[in-house]
């Protein structure tokens, strides 16, 4: 990598090189039956310079050749892509134990093993077919620039998931589990996914209308696209934002607190001390209370609207993902959560006269994203009546617009009902949203 | 587990000594290997990326990247191992050596490859205007010129645009003694316009591309001043109101439908492990109404999602899925094929050099009708005529995909223009729900499908169909 960056030095004003490597093994059971066995294991190069306030950008996987990367880099610097940012200078980051030798004594058999351990809890309790899949990997990355940044991060994971399917369907109730190392599968979450299954096995018509609905984990995401598309300094930039002009306004319930925390280590998937620029990352609240407090951003973003940067440059690829490699840095979210509420989840249910329990749902990309729209259908919504979960809704879509829903909070679950390996979301219950049904 | 390797094959020193053809290499890297089948792929992917956003170039990119997948079978036990280096190759090999094995251990799935014809070949690329030999600024300036249409339409506040360049050169053998070449390149602009007026926002979609070169992209100004019209009309445009409705869906939107409602549900690997679904799913079975004809074909030349070979090395061939509503093909990787005793079609297709590939559809459309799109329009007399797809999604029967916009159509005649269009239904009740095809035909020219990898030669199209009681979520 030194090498690779005195190479580009040699023609340009400053340099980054971004290293990433990742090696995973899975093995998938459908039906009690093992599937799928693989391994990848990835890694690659990308190369950002900058010469005369334009950036010039490269990627490459096998590092056969330095100086053709440099030069594709530099080829790039002919689009005179403008760049009002530098690379940052050498910070303290936090110190973050991800890392679990334990993933490198690994096998298949584990895997097998910990497929098993799930395939056990639902033997002879259900009639449902139960897939279960497990993985464990680690990564590692590497930024140096220039200016004598030089940070590394390296991490280790073991996940674990399991689906119940409703009869004749692929759409079920399913759990997933990430740890840094092997560790068994808590039974309350298990407990927890089976009672639902078991209550939503009925199939059931409803009649359109208005009512509430409990966003579930798993489904929230139909919610935090429309909310980060908003808050990320790209569409502040591009003026394609509902919060143009709204930082310090209340925008949503005084219920609803949302933040980033990548320094939390219980986000196995997102803890990161420095972001994929090299800044150092921190406790970034969002919305508090409903008041939009923070607008986040990348080195190029921040340039352009003239903030600090906020430690929100990733390669992910965002909303969609992608190659870490391929994607330059965007804005956003490595670690995202909601504030806690009082209420527990059997409260919150007990609580609804009439609706739905949106465990997930399919087509939340297919919305007016930016203007907060939503239109999905339920993959498996779960209809309540009278604080009782009836069953499953047949053919149901939920409908609405995150900036106006979320405005009627009406509780949020005392804590997380599952981390989904990023993500910190309790259950959030919603008044009068839009359901749409064959009934 | 990491850590386990396999035996350095003797050719693999060689290949250090001299440069050998790649299939060559790669034949090397699988002599002699222990198991009954190995099969092992190297791919080049070079890349060429031109981002605008609004009116600010904001990325321009042109890179390579490479790299190997290897599938093992031994004993029933198939597993498979993804690699960037070329010296982990065999440490590769051996970890899906031991994933096989571990496969049999467990008592898993019998996995059994169908017999296909060894094959030898190189498939170069056929193009009308090939957009590697030309520079990076012509390709700047084309993808500046439709942005600067796309951005001076009324209402319009912003632009998104991306030319993307994809070119990859795929290597395979096996030890069956297959060695293919195929050359495949990718193309397209493609963004959105985004319009306001006060806090409303609304986008629309374009996009021209395919996968015969250069030509297709050039002259469509038309296009993006078309369909940034559409995003400020967009602006005035009513919420549709959910509910049930009977709908008209274009041939784009037809298009994603079939995809999502049906599509996926032919790909034999989404229904194997399935027992419940599988028998709801065997060949000869009615499910769709007479009017409904629904070919894949990836041989159709010129197309977005044409090839010659998958990435088993097996010649695609065009598969008549549904003939008059009835199931009477279904698409096949070598194992699926095995396990359904069904003759194989070469539709195991990867994203790229990372992935193992699985089922795709490619080419997917309902076959063209009689009627006029004025006939369906008469026979629907009040509902909804939606257009272009924003996108779709399936989990198993169960569907949604978006619509871009649309219209309400009362007495047979096109109303006023709504938005916010998603759709829901169930495959089996949906076939049948299709009661009328028009004589129009269109293919999508930019791909996306996301069934775990992108597959950006997902073609779809269609003619205008008519479907009866579908679920639209309204805002």
């Amino acid at each position: 990598m030194e090498k690779l960056l005195q190479a580009a030095m040699e023609s340009a004003d400053s340099a980054e090189v971004f290293f990433t490597e990742s090696e995973y093994s899975s093995l998938s059971t459908r039906n009690g039956i093992v599937t799928e066995v693989g391994t990848t294991m990835q890694s690659g190069y990308a190369l950002r310079v900058l010469k005369g306030g334009k950036l010039g950008t490269a990627y490459t996987k096998n590092l056969l050749d330095r100086s053709d990367l440099v030069k594709n880099a530099l080829s790039s610097l002919e689009g005179e892509v403008e760049a009002g940012f530098s690379f940052p200078e050498p910070a303290e980051v936090r110190e973050m134990q991800k890392y679990s030798p334990s993933v490198e004594s690994l096998g298949f058999p584990d895997l097998f093993d910990a497929c098993r351990e799930l395939l056990d809890f639902f033997r002879n309790r259900t009639e449902g077919q139960v897939d279960a899949g497990s993985a464990f990997g680690r990564s590692s990355s590497r930024i140096i620039n220039s200016n004598g940044l030089d940070l590394s991060d390296r991490s280790s994971v073991f996940t674990g998931s399991a689906q119940v399917l409703f009869p004749n369907t692929e759409s079920g109730i399913y759990e997933t589990f990430s740890f840094r190392e092997r560790k068994p599968f808590p039974k309350e979450s298990l407990e927890r996914q089976l009672s639902l299954y078991t209550r939503g096995l009925p199939e059931v018509d409803i009649q359109t209308g208005r009512m509430k609905v409990m966003f579930l984990p798993f489904s929230m995401y139909t919610l935090t696209w429309r909310l980060s598309a908003a808050a990320s300094g790209r569409s502040f930039v591009k003026g394609t934002t509902p919060l143009l002009g709204k930082v310090g306004q209340k925008v949503l319930s005084e219920n609803f607190t949302w933040y980033d925390d990548p320094l939390d280590p219980d986000s196995v998937g997102g803890a990161t001390p420095f972001d994929d620029e090299g800044i150092p990352t921190k406790r970034t609240a969002i919305i508090v209370n409903g008041v939009f407090k923070t607008i986040f951003v990348n080195l190029d973003c921040a340039s352009q609207l003239n903030l600090a940067p906020t430690g929100h440059g990733y390669r992910g690829g965002g909303m969609w993902g992608g190659n870490p490699i391929v994607n330059p840095p965007q804005p956003g979210l490595s670690a995202p959560g909601f504030a806690p509420g009082e209420a527990s989840f059997d409260s919150m249910v007990e609580g609804m006269d009439r609706g739905i329990i949106l465990f997930g749902v399919l087509g939340a990309h297919s919305g007016n994203i930016i203007n907060g729209d939503f239109s999905v259908g339920m993959n498996p919504g779960l209809y309540v009546e009278r604080g009782r979960i009836v069953g499953r809704v047949r053919d149901g879509m939920v409908a609405g617009n995150a900036w106006d829903v979320l405005n009627r909070v009406e509780a949020v679950q005392n804590g997380p009902y599952n981390p989904f390996g990023y993500f910190r979301y309790p259950c959030v219950l919603l008044d009068g949203v839009s359901v749409s049904a064959r009934g | 587990m990491i850590g386990v390797g396999f035996r350095e094959p003797a050719g693999a020193s060689r290949l250090k000594q001299r440069e050998l053809p790649m299939l060559e290499k790669l034949e090397r890297f699988i002599a002699g290997f222990p198991a009954d089948f190995a099969d092992i792929r190297y791919e080049v992917e070079k890349e060429t990326t031109i981002v605008f956003s609004g009116k600010d170039l904001k990325e321009v990119t042109a890179s390579t990247t490479d790299g190997y997948v290897v599938r093992v079978l031994k004993g029933g036990g198939f597993a498979t191992a993804t690699v960037t280096r070329p010296e982990d190759v065999p440490r590769a090999l051996g970890m899906a050596l031991d994933g096989a094995e571990t496969m049999v251990r467990a008592g898993g799935k019998k996995v059994r490859l169908a017999p296909v014809p060894v094959v030898h070949d190189t498939v170069k690329l056929d193009l009308k205007g090939d957009p590697r030999g030309k520079p990076l600024t012509e390709k700047i300036a084309l993808t500046r010129s439709y942005n600067s249409f796309l951005g001076e339409q009324q209402n319009i506040a912003t632009t998104t645009l991306t030319y993307s360049e994809v070119y990859r050169d795929k290597f395979y053998v096996n030890s069956e003694g297959t060695a293919v070449n195929e050359e495949l390149l990718t193309t397209s602009i493609s963004g959105e316009a985004v319009a306001r007026k006060g806090d409303l926002l609304q986008n629309i979609r374009v996009a021209v591309g395919g996968a015969d070169g250069w030509n297709r992209l050039a002259g469509r100004e038309s296009l993006f001043v078309e369909r940034a019209k559409i995003a400020g009309s967009l602006l005035d445009a009513e919420p549709v109101r959910g509910g049930t409705w009977n709908v008209i869906l274009s041939p784009n939107l037809a298009g994603v439908f079939t995809h999502e409602a049906f599509g996926h549900f032919s790909e034999a690997d989404i229904i194997e492990d399935n027992p419940s679904l599988r028998a709801r799913m065997e060949i000869g079975e009615e499910l769709g109404n007479s009017s409904v004809s629904i070919v894949a074909d990836s041989t159709l030349p010129s197309q977005l999602g044409y090839y010659r070979y998958d990435d088993e090395g097996v010649a695609v061939r065009r598969v008549q899925l549904m003939k008059a509503g009835v199931l009477v093909g279904r698409l096949h990787s070598r194992a699926t094929a095995a396990a359904f005793d069904e003759p194989v079609s070469g539709h195991a297709v990867a994203e790229d050099h990372r992935y193992e590939p699985i089922v795709r559809m490619g080419t997917i459309f309902i076959e063209p009708g009689r009627k006029s799109f004025e006939d369906l329009l008469r026979d629907l007399g009040n509902g909804l005529y939606l257009v272009d797809g924003k996108g779709g999604q399936t989990a198993g029967e169960n569907f949604t995909f978006g619509a871009q916009y649309g219209f309400l159509v009362e007495n047979g005649k096109l109303g006023g223009m709504i938005r916010d269009i998603n759709i829901m239904r169930n495959l089996f009740t949906t076939l049948k729900s299709i009661v009328g095809v028009s004589d129009a035909f269109q293919l999508s020219e930019r791909g996306g499908c996301g069934k775990g990898q992108t597959n950006i030669k997902s073609s779809l199209g269609g003619p205008h169909v008519l479907v009866t009681d579908m679920v639209v979520g309204g805002v």
